[in-house]
């Protein structure tokens, strides 16, 4: 058996099917020729028979032959002769058949050799006679017929001896052949018995064998598989190498990886965030994982056998019931959001993933928390409402455009700002939107790229002012300012934030009309005022008493100086508006300095200050007036803030460019180097009491500032602190035109006018 | 020199005629509104017209315009005093004829040697002004 076990099962089938199929073979054998030996005893007793039936038919025929003979001589009858010639002729034919029949007898063929001498003795004698009744013969014939007869008698009678001897043997043989027979058959009987009950034997022994070597053994692997479905522990392994030990040593690896497998499904079921169960056909929780009590506060032994819309929100049961209705329906897995009702009363937003199983009447679902994302996603659509909001009720139009200034979407402002609709502005070009977009470009007003250029130049990144055109033919200003930004999708937008300044232009008119209005209705009282307290300081209405005399000189002082301020004002308001006219010529610096001179005058010599006109002879292209009020301010300036005694020098100087710079220089007290930037800016003044002290309105150096600058040129300071300053201006020098009008006015300069 | 002064404010008149004939000695002769500047024109012609561009009723340019029509004083020269100063008016006041703008306030102590100043410059002179051929 220990042998037996290290065959393969194709061997064991082998001799399964060789063993019986040899012993078959020597059976049929053996029958065989037991078969043969019974046939061979039946051929014996046959032939026998025949032996003994030709002797004696021999017998027979020899004496007939005799007899015919006899009768023949005694009758002469043909009759005889014929049947005499007859005998004589089958008698030869006879001992053939019957040496054929002998066979191979040796003592049979001796017998036969002479029972053929004793034929052909005989038939010879026979003839004989026959010839002597032919002869006629008589006597001879009697005679030989006596004799012959004695002859024949004994001749007879040894046939009759010899075919004795040679059937004795044969009759022995047919006697004794039915015995030999039958125990040849009783042989083969007890042979083909034997034989079948050995046959079956050895057919259960190798059953038995069979059984123990293969179908134990494959019992043994059926029975494992039973286990592992009932998750029992396997059998010890099978041993040999056969080909069910092989699958035996298979189905444990097997059954390995399947525990590994479901080990590690397990621990991922056990260990995973989302709620994981099967529900059955009514409903109800048939398996549920452990993260049930993490994500609902329900442990799944709470859970399992109740029924599944019990922790659904009562609100979502009736959708949820569709749901669920619809899985059973589905091919593929189907998604619900619902929301679960925890044990603590709290809910959270589930999405449902579930999967009708037909095979196990049950639904098997993944319930994912979806609270923080529902949160997040609220979060994010209040926030987009929020933004929406701001973009929709913003004061500012917003235009999302392409590089190639096509509109992209706008927002309501800007619906109500252009008195059009959304759909009837997208996909237009901006620069229908403008009333001025011909002044964009000087060579073709349609020329797009030109007006995206100007755009890009004059509001990118700043703020620009444009008149815009709405729908209904209006134009209005509009500050814009465009903003490149990339949008979700790659590609570069601008976002144009468009403000309708109508209101504001409109106030600041307003506002400056009434500025303009207020200082020209102010000019009026205040003409009779200074000439009033004039006509009294100079006692042209007789003497004041000294004290009187002073403070009405007070008064006046003070009453110039707000005349002072108010034109002042009203140069600021014409710069900043543009609106100071300027009538440019070439003049001479040295009127210029002549005039100023005469103007200052007076205020130096009050201030113990020198002035010290340099000599010069340049000409420069500019409005005289407005240069002398410019070189005025300056010097008022430089004296105010210059020690007594001290002198205010005034020079002018050709520079490279195509200008004449002027310096004002002063041995004053310098000016801070911080403050040297606001310097130019409206009331600014280096301490907050010179106002007070030193007079001036803070807005003389802005006035100078924007006076040069329209005429083309810079203006400055270099100082140091404790030294003094030096103002320089540049005008671009005269340009050797034939002469303009030289007489400008500025009514403020000067006071008065010519034309 | 004679000066008449046309203006709707009695102060301003006061003072301006207070400062050109205390302090310039001249004569000065006093209209409350165009239509009496017009008659007193007429009635004795004056070396000079200040006038104002801003009165109620017949203003100054108004004034100015019919003054031309008058022939004994359509060549009186005319400066207007005014607190205004844009320079469309000012092309327009040149057009009918006037002389010089003086913008208000002005400086009382000159103001009698600024007019006098513009007339020779004009080349009028306040002894042969009805004589003067003017512009």
């Amino acid at each position: 058996m220990r042998l037996n076990l290290q065959l393969k099962i194709s061997h064991k089938g082998f001799i399964l099917v060789l063993v019986p199929l040899v012993f078959e073979l020597v059976f049929l054998i053996v029958l065989s020729v037991l078969l043969q030996q019974a046939e061979v005893e039946v051929q014996r007793q046959v032939r026998s028979k025949a032996i003994i039936s030709q002797a004696n038919a021999l017998s027979k025929l020899f004496y007939d032959a005799g007899v015919a003979m006899g009768g023949y001589s005694i009758t002469k009858s043909p009759l005889f002769s014929d049947r005499y010639d007859k005998i004589v002729r089958q008698i030869p034919l006879d001992l053939a058949e019957l040496k054929g029949l002998v066979g191979d007898n040796d003592k049979q063929q001796l017998i036969l050799g002479r029972l053929q001498t004793i034929t052909s003795d005989g038939l010879k004698i026979l003839g004989e006679a026959k010839a002597a009744i032919d002869d006629n013969r008589v006597d001879v014939a009697q005679f030989r017929a006596r004799h012959m007869y004695k002859q024949i008698r004994q001749l007879a009678d040894q046939l009759q001896d010899e075919l004795k001897g040679l059937t004795e043997d044969e009759r022995k043989i047919e006697s004794e052949s039915p015995e030999q027979q039958n125990r040849s058959r009783a042989a083969v009987k007890m042979f083909l018995v034997f034989g079948v009950v050995l046959n079956i034997g050895i057919a259960f022994l190798l059953l038995y064998y069979f059984l123990r070597s293969i179908s134990t053994r494959l019992n043994t692997v059926t029975d494992n598989s039973f286990r592992l479905a009932r998750g029992q522990k396997l059998r010890p392994p099978l041993s040999g190498n056969d080909e069910i030990a092989q699958l035996d040593d298979a189905f444990r690896s097997m059954a390995e990886a399947l525990a590994e497998a479901s080990r590690k499904e397990r621990a991922v079921i056990e260990n995973a965030a989302d709620v994981i169960c099967s529900i059955d056909m009514d409903g109800k929780f048939v398996a549920v994982n452990p993260a049930s009590y993490e994500s609902w506060g329900f442990y799944p032994d709470e859970l399992m056998g109740r029924r599944f819309i019990e922790v659904i929100m009562p609100e979502d049961v009736p959708d949820t019931i569709r749901a669920v209705r619809s899985v059973r329906g589905a091919t593929s897995k189907v998604n619900f959001e619902n929301r679960v009702k925890k044990r603590d009363g709290s809910m959270v937003n589930v999405l449902w993933s579930a999967d009708w199983s037909e095979k196990d009447r049950a639904l098997f679902c993944v319930a994912h928390d979806i609270t923080q994302r529902k949160l997040v996603e609220e979060a994010i659509k209040a926030n987009e409402a929020r933004i929406r909001n701001i973009i929709n009720n913003m004061m500012v139009g917003l235009i999302i455009v392409t590089r190639d200034g096509l509109i992209e979407s706008i927002n309501p402002r800007t619906e109500s700002m252009f008195s059009t609709r959304s759909h009837e502005m997208l996909g237009r070009h901006m620069m229908s939107l403008f009333a001025d977009a011909r002044h964009f470009s000087v060579n073709d007003p349609s020329d797009r790229q030109a007006f995206m250029e100007t755009l890009f130049t004059k509001a990118l990144n700043r703020i620009g002012e444009f008149d815009c055109l709405s729908a209904n033919g209006e134009d209005f200003p509009v500050e814009i300012s465009l903003t490149e930004f990339v949008s979700p999708d790659g590609a570069v937008r601008f976002m144009a934030n468009v403000l309708d300044v109508s209101e504001r232009k409109e106030v600041e008119r307003m506002k400056k009309e009434f500025v303009s209005t207020v200082s020209h209705e102010l000019r009026t009282p205040l003409t009779s005022i200074r000439g009033s307290l004039t006509l009294l300081a100079v006692g042209a209405m007789g003497s004041l008493p000294d004290q009187a005399k002073k403070v009405v000189t007070i008064a006046e002082r003070n009453t110039i100086r707000l005349i002072g301020l108010i034109n002042d004002i009203l140069d600021v308001e014409k710069l900043e508006a543009g609106k100071l006219d300027m009538e440019l010529a070439d003049v001479g610096v040295a009127s210029i300095f002549e005039r100023s001179e005469q103007a200052v005058n007076t205020f130096a010599a009050n201030n113990g200050v020198l002035l010290e006109m340099q000599p010069t002879g340049e000409m420069v292209h500019a409005d005289g007036d407005r240069l002398v009020q410019v070189l005025v301010n300056l010097i008022s300036n430089a004296v105010k803030f210059s020690p007594k005694g001290a002198a205010v020098t005034v020079s002018s100087a050709e520079i490279p460019g195509g200008f004449i710079e002027v310096h004002v220089t002063d041995r004053g007290r310098g000016i801070p180097e911080s403050f040297k930037n606001r310097l130019f800016q409206r009331f600014q003044q280096v301490e907050a009491s010179d106002a007070k002290k030193k007079g001036g309105t803070g807005l003389g150096l802005a006035i100078c500032k924007g006076i040069v600058e329209q005429h083309g040129g810079t203006i400055g300071v270099e100082s140091e602190e404790g030294k003094g300053s030096t103002f320089w201006f540049r005008i671009p020098k005269a340009q050797n035109l034939p002469k303009q009008q030289v007489q400008v006015l500025e009514p403020a300069a000067l006071q008065s006018q010519s034309f | 020199m004679k000066v008449l002064i046309i203006d709707d404010e009695e102060d301003f008149r006061t003072v301006a005629s207070s400062c050109l004939g205390l302090l310039g000695g001249d004569e000065v002769r006093e209209a409350c509104s165009g239509k009496e500047g017009l008659a007193m024109a007429k009635e004795e012609v004056p070396d000079v017209i200040l006038l104002d561009l801003v009165m109620e009723g017949m203003d100054g340019m108004q004034t100015l315009a019919n003054l031309r029509e008058i022939p004994e004083a359509a060549k009186v020269p005319v400066i207007f005093c005014t607190t205004k100063g844009m320079f469309p008016e000012f092309e327009e006041m040149k057009k009918l004829g006037a002389l010089a703008v003086i913008t208000k306030p002005f400086d009382p102590l000159k103001l009698s040697d600024q007019i006098k100043d513009i007339l020779k410059v004009a080349g009028f002179s306040a002894a042969t002004v009805t004589e003067a051929t003017g512009n």
